[in-house]
């Protein structure tokens, strides 16, 4: 009987594993099949587009799916806010082209390895592919062949309106082997060259009339808020700092335009009369670094960070400095452009009237401002999209439809923000940002021209500081240079270890000796690791794309 | 208990005289037994006792093992939407079915490998082994996976892989190793089939092993975070208990450390007392398994010594 | 059976191949019980396999591995000449050193301790809080991890601020992680070996024992010339296949603990972790086989020396 039972059990056991986890997993499978039968339907379509394409009559009779990848957290399962949004702009989406959208976002955890891999798998599961030559690998994917080329007929015809407001040099900018990649957000405000954002009450007080202007101006600020005001740390820096310190200073005191992607600290680049002669300031501007590193140390001495900032990695400066417990804050303008504006729990603008929030922005002194890349954000066609004409279709109107660019950006009006009688876009009354909000994470087709200004923000303030850097700026110059570091990847790898080591003393005045000794000491050092061999092998690349 | 203590040092004091090294070697393995398990358990104590922490105070004070005033904050936070609950039932589904299932197929590979007269068992212990010796790695792994097995955003891509181990397979062995091969012998003289032969004489014979290799089995599907880190997109809302974890942790981390930090509020940001909630709910149960199978398992360990 | 080899040794050629069948056919039952595993490794062990053939091309999206541009010995010979595969091969065998050797110190020692105990009730206990370690996962030994030791308001430095010490900053100091890392191993594995080696003195003749205690040996001496020598094929066995995977980096640990820190990678960095890093952020599928193909062809030969030794010493305990 005991036997029997046991064989019964084990058994039973085995189909009910199988079968429970059949079904736990039942509802996803079907999701998978689903798409793959979609796979198979598109597949024809593409077939016979290309003779469509020739007709230049658009074929949308059969309704397709969309799937646009973006990085950043799905909204939380309890919001169906999105999915609301998602609904009516689907509906639009479908009456002008007959498709629909969906997004598949890449959660942060692990960003760029998942990002990568989804693309790699080529499976046709995604169109649309939100990407970035900056901080995502938007060159090494379209070298790599993860985007479809397009060509301008395919541009015109699918993305006419994107094909229109982006210029022609813009174009060339997302250019690889002739081909474009990218279409770039290039019709967007957004500056983040970094500066320092700073009390503009205080540093009157402190005497300087027209706000910090200058390295120097810091200097006489910092010591002013140390004797002031006791209780407040001048700038609760951490650790990691020290990178944009140095670079702040060389921009500030040089025409150096930095080539970015190299290695964090920007060590290569031009100058703005001689963009292409590769140069790395770091060996050349050899006074400049000295006096920055006697500068560091008379902050350190005055007590501008706490003395054990190289072990900080983890300071709150930016939450403190909403509520005033620090004077300063190292970062982009568009972090500025929040501090700045008196919003909610930002309690310096409560406890004194008077507060304002500065920057001194770096290469304020010589005018050295780069624009962002246009490729900061950018979005791809997935080469192995089965749809890429009407995925175009579909990016054109997210970007440049106004109806659909206010349902994507902002939501449903009324529900997830309200406009007032200014025609700017504040919070409705209960609005409850868990349930009310939008995560589409649309950082890659923004368009000024449809922005719905937010009635929170300092737009006097900020509009001044961007008519200033639209004067003095230039475009970022090598937004298509795609660096090929694999011959001289130990190199950098070897000059970053030596940056770092070397800057985090220099930058935080915590070495011992002279400015002139230990800066000499770097400078030694990285010659030995072959920062010139690195700077020729740039040179070389470059003269081969720029000559 | 005390009683029991002071009667087995009796019993063996009366047999043989306790010499004085005897009386320091034991002193001083009182003292250093319980040292070192006091340090096993320490770290758990703190995330508990951070788990109950508000976030200022851990701000402002740091970590201590009891917090002044405890709080439930965190708890209701990670218990919240009722996420949690989903992936525990997830989790126990996933452990619950790979566990019978493995533990089945693990059995019978293992007593049909161990019977001396089964001639292909060279081979097909070979052929398992092997694999041990050699991997593709995670690139052709990753693109066999999702291109061909098309199992990306399946929980399939967390069940099967977990199944089973070249050495789970070796350990099983090991344990029929030790059965006589005449009670197979036995049961053929009956007539039984093999089939019969393992369910009714072999199995029943099999519990320490049992015990064991589950608890293994278990083990791996509870902790498991990387086949979904890896498989598991945001397309699927309810994740393992160890990768929702891993993701609660990590995602502070990846943000604070990027450009990618410029689009994220700092309200988004899972605090520390939320970790420490989502730490101690996702581990909890696997912990107080132990005690109901330590009788098989350090039997277990004994004949399974040899790690494969 | 007399019977069988009879049949067999008149059996022709075309007899002996029905008779292959025929063997097929009895042992049926039992290879199909072995089936559900052939299966199984077939598909996650096998077939991806061919694809190894990766670590030789220079892989791009639209070829895949099979139709990308072959390039040879490349990617190896990229590696070898940027130092990269030494140093991986090298942090990877020392930690991995480190741990067995350590390791087997702690768990003898303990075991030994824990033998001296007439405490039921104190052995279960004390063992049931030494595995507590061993059940958690990866990811939580990250968590407990930083919470003892991170500068803000890790544990640690809660006490040392405490007693008005300066703070202590180890994830900006690569230097303290191979010490730690080693704590870290052993605080989890030496429960579960600990039971490994307590079995073992068990199993020790409880005879020889009392023998030796009759005879008026002290504590020290029993261990000394009892429990040692008698722990030593256990220790032994263990070892040699220790050795086997000295090339195996223990990924969960390593990743969980020290994660994206690239400032610890100096130090931390094992094949393992620089395998996920280049596969998925950096995103070369090809450098990241090369390196894994190495791996596996090192760890291959390490097994085959150490069974062979296994083979010498304890067939018994050989694995094939």
């Amino acid at each position: 009987m005991k036997r029997k039972l046991l064989a019964t059990l084990l058994c039973a056991s085995m189909v009910l594993g199988l079968a429970a986890c059949g079904s736990s997993a039942g509802s996803d499978s079907g999701a998978t099949a689903n798409t793959s039968g979609a796979g198979d339907a598109q597949a024809t379509t593409t077939t016979d587009d290309g003779a469509s394409t020739d007709a230049a009559a658009i074929d949308t009779s059969e309704h397709v799916k969309i799937v646009y990848m973006t990085t950043g957290g799905a909204p939380d399962p309890a919001s169906s806010q999105t999915d609301e949004m998602l609904e009516q702009l689907n509906a639009i989406l479908t009456e002008k082209v007959n498709a629909e959208l969906e997004i598949y976002y890449i959660d942060w955890t692990d960003y760029l390895a998942n990002y990568n891999l989804t693309i790699a798998q080529m499976d046709g599961s995604i169109d649309l592919i939100g990407t970035a030559s900056d901080w995502l690998d938007a060159w090494p994917n379209a070298k790599k062949g993860a985007f479809l080329p397009l060509t301008e007929e395919m541009l015109q015809t699918y993305a006419p309106k994107t094909w229109e407001s982006v210029s022609a040099e813009h174009w060339d900018l997302c250019k690889y082997n002739e081909n474009i990649y990218l279409m770039p957000e290039d019709n967007y405000a957004q500056w983040t060259n970094h500066g320092y954002a700073y009390r503009l009450d205080w540093a009157k007080e402190a005497g300087l009339a027209d706000g910090v202007q200058s390295w120097e101006d810091l200097t006489t600020y910092f010591k002013y808020v140390k004797e002031a005001y006791p209780d407040v740390i001048p700038w609760d820096s951490d650790g990691t700092q020290y990178g944009q310190m140095v670079g702040g200073w060389i921009t500030s005191h040089s025409d150096y335009v930095s080539i970015d992607g190299i290695n964090s600290g920007a060590m290569w680049g031009g100058s703005k009369d001689d963009l292409y002669t590769v140069y790395s300031p770091y060996v050349t501007d050899t006074d400049s670094l000295v006096a920055f590193a006697e500068m560091m140390k008379e902050w350190d001495e005055i007590g501008v960070w706490k003395t054990d900032v190289l072990n900080n990695t983890a300071s709150d400066n930016r939450e403190d400095f909403k509520i005033g417990r620090v004077a300063a804050e190292q970062h982009h303008t568009q972090t500025w452009t929040d501090l700045c504006s008196h919003k909610e729990g930002y309690t310096i603008y409560d406890d004194d009237e008077d507060a304002e929030t500065g920057f001194f922005y770096f290469g304020q002194e010589t005018g050295n401002v780069v624009a962002l890349s246009i490729t900061h954000g950018a979005m791809a066609v997935s080469a192995a999209s089965n749809n890429p004409e009407r995925a175009l279709m579909v990016y054109d109107l997210l970007r440049n439809d106004p109806e659909c660019y206010a349902l994507f950006n902002y939501g449903v009006k009324g529900v997830s923000y309200d406009i007032n009688e200014d025609g700017m876009r504040f919070l409705p009354e209960g609005y409850n940002s868990a349930t009310d909000s939008i995560t589409t994470n649309f950082w890659w087709g923004r368009n000024d021209d449809l922005e719905i200004k937010d009635a929170t923000m300092n737009w006097d303030a900020i509009e001044d500081l961007y008519a200033e850097y639209d004067s003095i700026k230039i475009d970022y110059p090598y937004g298509q240079f795609v660096p090929n570091v694999d011959s001289i990847q130990s190199k950098i790898e070897n000059i970053n270890e030596i940056h770092t080591n070397y800057m985090k003393q220099i930058a935080f005045g915590k070495y011992s000796g002279t400015a002139e000794e230990i800066v000499a000491e770097y400078q030694e050092a990285l010659k030995s690791a072959g920062i010139d061999d690195v700077t020729a092998e740039l040179q070389a690349q470059f003269d081969a794309l720029y000559k | 208990m005390a009683k029991n203590k002071d009667l087995d040092l009796m019993e063996s004091g009366s047999k043989v005289k306790i010499g004085i090294s005897d009386m320091i070697i034991r002193g001083f393995g009182y003292f250093f037994v319980t040292l070192y398990a006091l340090a096993c358990v320490f770290p758990f104590l703190i995330i508990i006792g951070t788990s109950f922490t508000s976030e200022t105070v851990i701000r402002a004070e740091g970590v201590k093992l009891i917090p002044k005033e405890a709080t439930l904050q965190a708890y209701e936070m990670v218990v919240h939407g009722g996420l949690i609950w989903k992936s525990y039932g997830l989790t126990i589904t996933l452990t619950l079915c790979g566990t019978l299932l493995g533990l089945s197929i693990i059995a019978m590979t293992g007593y049909a490998l161990q019977r001396k007269d089964f001639p292909l068992r060279n081979g097909i212990s070979f052929y398992i082994y092997f694999t041990s010796l050699f991997s593709a790695g995670l690139a052709p792994y990753y693109l066999l996976m999702t291109q061909t097995y098309h199992l990306k955003d399946s929980y399939f891509a967390v069940f099967l892989p977990l199944l089973m181990s070249p050495w789970l397979i070796i350990l099983m062995k090991n344990f029929v190793k030790a059965i006589p091969h005449e009670i197979t012998e036995s049961g053929k003289i009956d007539g039984a089939g093999d089939m019969r032969i393992f369910i009714d004489l072999i199995l029943p014979m099999l519990k320490p092993a049992l015990a064991t290799i589950g608890l293994f089995l278990a083990l791996g599907y509870w902790n498991e975070w990387y086949q979904s880190s890896l498989f598991l997109s945001s397309r699927i809302a309810v994740k393992p208990l160890q990768f929702q974890l891993y993701k609660v942790v990590n995602e502070a981390q990846a943000l604070k450390n990027s450009v990618a930090g410029q689009y994220v509020s700092v309200s988004d940001i899972p605090t520390e007392s939320l970790k420490m909630a989502t730490a101690v709910l996702a581990t909890g149960p696997i912990v107080f398994l132990y005690p109901f199978v330590q009788k098989y398992f350090i039997g277990g360990i004994t004949v399974g010594a040899v790690k494969g | 059976m007399g019977k069988g080899k009879a049949v067999a040794a008149s059996a022709t050629g075309g007899k002996k191949k029905r008779g292959i069948r025929e063997t097929l056919w009895k042992y049926r039952t039992l290879e199909l019980m072995c089936l559900p595993a052939i299966i199984f490794f077939f598909m996650f062990s096998y077939m991806p396999l061919p694809g190894i053939y990766v670590a030789f091309v220079n892989y791009n999206y639209q070829g895949g591995i099979f139709g990308s541009p072959f390039i040879g010995l490349q990617n190896f010979q990229f590696l070898a000449e940027s130092g990269k595969l030494f140093e991986l091969t090298k942090n990877t065998i020392l930690y991995n050193l480190a741990f067995i050797i350590l390791g087997n110190i702690l768990a003898i020692f303990v075991a030994i301790l824990l033998n001296e105990m007439r405490s039921k009730w104190f052995k279960k206990v004390s063992q049931t809080m030494m595995f507590l370690p061993y059940f958690i996962s990866q990811v939580l030994v990250g968590i407990l991890v930083y919470n003892l030791l991170n500068y803000d308001y890790g544990f640690v430095n809660t006490i040392l601020v405490k007693l008005g010490l300066e703070k202590w900053g180890p994830y900006s100091d690569p230097t303290v992680w191979p010490v730690l890392l080693v704590i870290i191993h052993l605080w989890q594995q030496t429960g579960y070996n600990s039971v490994v080696y307590f079995a073992a003195i068990m199993g020790i003749d409880a005879e020889i024992i009392e023998a030796a205690k009759v005879d008026g040996a002290n504590g020290f001496q029993k261990i000394r010339y009892i429990i040692l020598p008698g722990l030593r094929p256990t220790l032994v066995i263990l070892l040699l296949f220790a050795m086997g995977g000295i090339v195996k980096g223990n990924f969960g640990l390593f990743y969980n603990v020290v994660g994206t820190n690239s400032i610890l990678f100096p130090t931390t960095d094992i094949i393992e972790t620089y395998v996920y890093r280049a596969a998925t952020t950096e995103f070369n599928f090809s450098r990241a086989s090369a390196v894994g193909l190495y791996q596996s062809i090192i760890g291959f030969i390490m097994v085959m020396i150490s069974n062979f030794v296994v083979k010498k010493i304890e067939p018994d305990y050989s694995l094939f």
